[in-house]
């Protein structure tokens, strides 16, 4: 039998709550127990993608560039709301590589698609 | 050499800024670790992992990087623990003047 | 098939998150601030409808906003017991707050 499949859902920006960076403390410590979690980024999650983060002035890390190190620790699926990204006017070559913009259709096979979610 | 109020209660030090080769040599003989250019290799590494990404790696991702980096032989978990023993990625982002890794699981 | 949980406001943009990705075939349950949502004649209570997902209010809840009078077609009332029988039929949950 097959580990069962974990779908990390994150919705809200980086810095103004924790939630967005206990989302990713839980994927790197699942992925450290090497059950590497699928990442969707949903709603106001698609900020925490922002390019040109600094933190520093507030006394935190970039939240981008943490992102970027996921690949290192075994995650490496990351899906993007693609209406999210629109409506902040974001695109593509903004995201980190690998990390695929989905429409609703796409979003909603992954709901139903995984044997758990973990929402952030 | 930086006085003990320098380091936490671990040795890890305070202030990234810090940190220089002496301050290196001075954590690393602290350690029982002499350090050579392997050893040299892996901590200008760290320091990169730590530029890149703005955190300590924990082992897997700093196997990863040095496989990315180094080269397949170098990336590999009883290499670095041949130059770090015990514990690869928190020894060494010590030595390099990085923080403790979290994640450490 | 995916439990859907709101205990937020309509006006909440999770509300409207939850309404685009719900699918036919999934349920949703509203609870706290969620059940508004199920005010009959409202502008949610027919966007949940048009859904063609599963309704649902916590009675606790319903009742204490004053929903209970006022609960759009559709809508069945769930007790505790009932919100762990929708757990159990949906190993999914995705909770909107």
């Amino acid at each position: 039998m097959s580990a069962p499949s974990v779908l990390l859902v994150t919705r809200h920006a980086p810095y103004g709550a924790s939630l967005a960076r206990s989302a990713l403390d839980a994927a790197l410590a699942a992925a450290a127990f090497d059950r590497p979690p699928t990442l969707l980024f949903l709603g106001d999650g698609v900020l925490q993608l922002l390019p040109g983060q600094d933190a520093s002035g507030i006394g935190t890390r970039s939240h981008r560039r943490v992102l970027d190190s996921l690949p290192l620790y075994g995650i490496d699926t990351l899906y993007v709301d693609s209406q999210a990204l629109a409506g902040h006017d974001l695109t593509a070559a903004d995201l980190p590589p690998g990390a695929r913009p989905v429409d609703d259709a796409a979003i909603r096979a992954l709901l139903a698609g995984h044997d758990h979610i973990l929402g952030f | 050499m930086l006085p003990d109020s320098a380091f936490d209660k671990e040795g890890f030090l305070r202030e990234l800024d810090d940190w220089s080769p002496a301050v290196a040599e001075q954590l690393a003989a602290a350690e029982g670790i002499a350090l050579g250019a392997a050893h040299w290799e892996v901590i200008e590494l760290l320091r990169d992992y730590y530029r890149q990404f703005e955190s300590s790696p924990a082992m897997r991702p700093l196997v990863k990087y040095c496989a990315l980096k180094l080269g397949p032989d170098k990336g590999k978990s009883i290499y670095l623990m041949s130059l770090f023993p015990g514990s690869p990625a928190k020894l060494g982002s010590k030595i390099a003047g990085l923080p403790k890794p979290d994640n450490c699981l | 098939m995916v439990l859907h949980t709101v205990n937020c406001p309509p006006s909440h943009p999770a509300l409207g998150q939850c309404l685009r990705l719900l699918a036919p075939g999934d349920a949703l349950l509203l609870l706290g601030d969620g059940v508004y949502a199920a005010l009959a004649g409202s502008r949610a209570a027919a966007e949940l409808a048009a859904s063609g997902a599963a309704l649902h209010v916590l009675d606790v809840d319903a009742r204490a906003a004053g929903v209970l009078e006022r609960l759009a077609d559709g809508v069945s009332v769930c007790d505790d017991e009932g919100f762990v029988a929708l757990t159990e039929r949906y190993p999914r949950q995705q909770a909107w707050y």
